[in-house]
């Protein structure tokens, strides 16, 4: 699914990025692990194309990202669903037009579109606030609102950059069993986070740790955030 | 979902961003009327010169012998003429006797003696020579003098040459001539309202431009939000910029309609405070044409300018 040879990635002047290698297979949940700065929203940008590396080899779900024109982009973006921190809805629209927005840029009936929103919205438990203003709506109800518009495309992949940032524990626990549950249907899952809770509820995930732009193996037993205030200690990846 | 779809989804989000709407919309009117009033002065002035400068006139002489009372019915149709400004007829009976009156000695400044100046072309019965001999074989032909102002728009030489043949093809009209001086002065002037008039057109349309366009940038600020999402979830350019575009093409179509509305009070009162003793200033509205042209130019810029910004 996500393929990445030697990936050097420049972002204001600085190395953003050093010689990532990665590989995540079709299915598969992966954290990115590493404190701020760490070049973990970079890595994701390079996956959903709106960062372009400046040396190595990437594909993802099939797309070669070195080769990636702007109007490739809207098929890469069919593929790869994304996740912000800060929700990215449209405030002045409803629950319903939020979602129903990434069928209607496919081209989905509208008939087609009413019943898909409809049944995903009833499984994130959306249901009474349908037909409400995102701007009406909670922090946790606006990021269910961002992942009900994720999901409801059916993606190969989805990218989600510290999706639980602003929620408090309960509502991060709730969106990972979410995203737990998009896995066992075959969905492969990046998602990026520093913190060890949500780490601790999907035992099963991978993690892949960055700091300062390179992928570090993770000590065992260790948790990776160990590694944020110190020079790259211990070996490579 | 078809063009029309995305074009009328543009229109019916506009009412989701109403205050950046209505300000873009005033802009928009208030700079289509700054150009729809550099129009209007540009308009009258070019108006107003073409009246009093820019005429051709002609020198038309009938056989003599021709029908008199033929003759003046094709003056009393010249006179209908379109673009007529002036027109002096003399029957050869006034001709003859103008031409005493100019063969007779002044009575005045010259000190020559023996003649009386008729006072108009028809009179000439008492002049200074006797060419009342003349009166049953009257050499002189009818004649008219007639003065045309060359349409706006009209190249000087090719009108007078068309202008020469339809005045040549009257029955019984022997020659036509006309004054090179005339239309040497006559071209100049158009030449030189058309110079003034296309820098200013290209200033107008330059402010039209640049002012809609950034108006129109900035109110797409307030939609950079959702552009970012709908090109993360996948839409194409298009989908994304159709929209804008229909945004852009009603903004530039209502303020230009609105200007055009406000120059029309702007010339009303205009005409009201200045055709007026002594002045009498006719202010003219802007030919159709150019109200077409100052709706669509805008239009266009701002449909244009909308599409850029959603580029960016």
């Amino acid at each position: 699914m996500v393929h990445l040879e030697h990936v050097n990635c420049i972002l204001g002047g600085a190395q953003a990025l050093k010689d990532v290698t990665l590989h995540v297979e079709r299915g598969e949940f992966v954290f990115l692990t590493g404190p701020s700065g760490a070049g973990k929203t970079t890595l994701l940008r390079v996956l959903y194309g709106d960062l372009k590396p400046k040396t190595g080899a990437a594909d993802v779900a099939g797309v070669d990202l070195m080769r990636l024109r702007g109007v490739q982009l809207p098929e890469l973006r069919r593929k790869v669903a994304v996740v912000f921190q800060d929700f990215k809805v449209l405030p002045e629209r409803s629950v319903f037009e939020n979602i129903a927005i990434a069928l209607e840029v496919r081209g989905v009936s509208s008939v087609s579109i009413d019943k898909r929103v409809r049944a995903v919205i009833r499984a994130l438990d959306l249901e009474e606030r349908s037909y409400a203003r995102c701007s009406e709506l909670s922090g946790g109800e606006q990021q269910r609102v961002a992942i009900a518009r994720s999901m409801v495309v059916n993606p190969e992949l989805i990218l989600a950059d510290e999706p639980t940032g602003n929620l408090d524990s309960d509502l991060s626990r709730h969106l990972i069993d979410l995203f737990k549950q998009f896995n066992t249907y075959g969905t492969t899952i990046i998602m990026a986070t520093h913190n060890r809770e949500v780490l601790s509820w999907a035992p099963e995930a991978r993690q892949v740790h960055l700091v300062r732009g390179e992928i570090v193996p993770v000590p065992p037993g260790a948790p990776g955030w160990v590694l944020d205030t110190k020079p790259i200690i211990g070996g490579r990846a | 979902m078809s063009t029309t779809k995305l074009f009328l989804r543009g229109v019916a989000d506009m009412r989701r961003f109403p205050l950046p709407q209505l300000c873009t919309l005033l802009t928009v009117c208030m700079v289509a009327l700054l150009a729809g009033t550099g129009l209007l002065i540009l308009h009258n002035v070019q108006t107003e010169v073409l009246r009093t400068q820019a005429q051709a006139r002609f020198q038309i002489y009938w056989k003599v012998g021709a029908d008199v009372g033929a003759v003046e019915s094709q003056w009393a149709d010249l006179k209908h003429a379109p673009g007529i400004a002036e027109v002096s007829t003399f029957t050869p009976r006034a001709a003859l006797s103008e031409l005493m009156r100019g063969l007779a000695p002044k009575t005045s400044g010259g000190g020559l003696t023996g003649g009386n100046a008729s006072s108009g072309a028809n009179s000439g019965a008492n002049s200074g020579e006797d060419f009342a001999w003349l009166e049953g074989e009257n050499p002189l032909p009818a004649t008219a003098l007639v003065s045309f102002n060359i349409p706006p728009g009209e190249q000087p030489e090719p009108w007078m040459g068309r202008m020469y043949a339809r005045l040549k093809g009257l029955e019984g009209v022997e020659q036509v001539t006309y004054n090179p001086t005339q239309l040497t002065l006559a071209t100049g002037w158009i030449a030189l309202i058309q110079k003034a008039a296309w820098p200013a057109l290209g200033f107008f349309a330059l402010v039209v431009g640049l002012v809609v366009g950034n108006t129109l940038k900035l109110m797409m600020l307030a939609r950079k939000d959702e552009v970012e999402i709908l090109s993360l979830v996948g839409a194409r350019p298009w989908f994304i910029r159709a929209p804008l575009f229909a945004n852009g093409v009603v903004q530039g179509l209502t303020g230009s309609v609105l200007s055009l509305f406000c120059l029309k009070f702007l010339q009303a009162w205009l005409r009201s405070v200045l055709d007026v003793p002594p002045l009498f200033l006719k202010v003219e509205f802007l030919p159709l044409w150019q109200s077409v042209a100052l709706v669509l130019a805008t239009t266009c810029v701002a449909g244009l300018a909308s599409l850029i910004a959603a580029r960016k």
